[in-house]
């Protein structure tokens, strides 16, 4: 979902002294790898975004601030999570397709080792009555979390009668009905984007 | 089932789903449950809520719970292969996807994508939230957890690795208790 550019964690890169200088060198396959490791190690705080801002055009220069907000517009939008959409694209940014492939890489296999090891452990001591209730209320968390999420997307939703109608069939028919997800994304994404299209050009006809 | 068998059945059931992740990994969550648990019987109900628990407090994007359904399945290359499958295709389109989006900035077709998805995605993430509680047999304890984390959540900028990590000490504590009284 699009968020609005926070101005205050932007700042442009030609205002850090050492990235004044000239074009920037060839970034290297190796800094790209150990750069996203190490974010994808401090994707355990939360708040990536921030944490890949900081990093690549902050402190590193990487990339400017106008082409790191549009590329967390597509990420957020585009299949897939978007820290690692953000990761690819930097990396392609940077390096072309191998960058892509690095970031995506880098990001990822810290938290795949993590996940891993915790599976790991919950087979080891699932069985016992006190994981099984723990980590139902950290289901029950998970699910707050998720849903603050949710409402917060829901209120910047346009407030007309189609987007309501649209989301609530979504809900209805994957969350009660149990229909599968497949079909039904393949007809409401096409349609909710042509009625955007259509409501679109029609304000536009009208200023 | 043969192992290669197994593999490609995680293959098939989470490429199509990473490329219609609209909305992030939260919005897969129904997909997922439907598919480990009623159409392949990999996981029962309360191992998935189990596993998604587990998701959303490891680092990283909570889609990696697709790494846990898929050492289930076949062990360590299970959780290869549904990595694998869950990130590739969605990466391809984003790879193939963002030199167009540059270029048409301002454009009608664009904002009708943006403005269109939104509303997909909110009822997914909605349907996502109704179905895990299901899954874990929500009682009023979970129910009410679930509504505290959404007041604290709203409230405050706590992230949610801190939230899941109070829940889960409190929860730890509320067990020792309530089996102290027993």
């Amino acid at each position: 979902m699009p968020t609005a550019p926070s101005s205050k964690i932007c700042r442009h890169r030609a205002m850090l002294p050492e990235a004044s200088a000239a074009v920037p060198a060839r970034v290297g396959l190796s800094q790209l790898l150990a750069t996203f490791v190490r974010l994808g190690t401090m994707t355990f705080g939360g708040g990536v975004q921030s944490w890949i801002h900081r990093e690549v055009v902050q402190r590193l220069g990487w990339i400017n601030d106008k082409s790191f907000l549009s590329g967390m517009t597509v990420a957020q939008i585009l299949p897939g999570a978007n820290p690692v959409n953000m990761a690819l694209y930097v990396g392609l940014h940077l390096r072309g397709g191998v960058g892509a492939a690095v970031a995506v890489f880098g990001m990822l296999i810290p938290a795949f080792c993590t996940t891993l090891l915790l599976g790991a452990l919950y087979r080891s001591y699932g069985h016992l009555a006190a994981v099984h209730f723990v980590l139902a209320g950290m289901a029950a968390a998970g699910v707050g979390a998720t849903l603050t999420m949710g409402i917060k997307v829901a209120r910047r939703l346009p407030r007309n009668l189609v987007t309501a109608l649209i989301a609530v069939t979504v809900f209805v028919l994957v969350g009660v009905l149990r229909w599968p997800m497949i079909p039904v994304v393949v007809v409401m994404v096409p349609l909710s984007i042509a009625l955007a299209f259509v409501a679109e050009r029609k304000s536009e006809a009208v200023s | 089932m043969n192992v290669t068998t197994r593999l490609l059945a995680l293959m098939t059931v989470f490429a199509p789903i990473s490329l219609l992740s609209f909305g992030g990994g939260q919005s897969t969550i129904p997909e997922m449950q439907r598919q480990a648990v009623a159409v392949h019987g990999w996981l029962t109900d309360a191992q998935f809520a189990d596993v998604y628990a587990i998701s959303r407090a490891a680092p990283g994007p909570s889609t990696l719970i697709v790494a846990l359904i898929g050492w289930q399945v076949s062990g360590f290359f299970g959780a290869l292969v549904a990595t694998l499958a869950i990130f590739v295709p969605s990466s391809i389109l984003m790879y193939a996807a963002s030199a167009w989006w540059q270029r048409n900035e301002g454009s009608a077709l664009r904002k009708a994508i943006e403005q269109g998805l939104a509303p997909v995605a909110v009822g997914l993430v909605f349907a996502g939230a109704v179905i895990v509680l299901d899954a874990a047999h929500a009682g009023v304890l979970a129910l009410v957890t679930t509504a505290a984390v959404v007041i604290l959540q709203s409230a405050t900028n706590i992230s949610t690795y801190a939230t899941v990590g109070v829940v889960a000490g409190s929860y730890l504590i509320l067990f020792a208790v309530s089996r102290y009284l027993t």
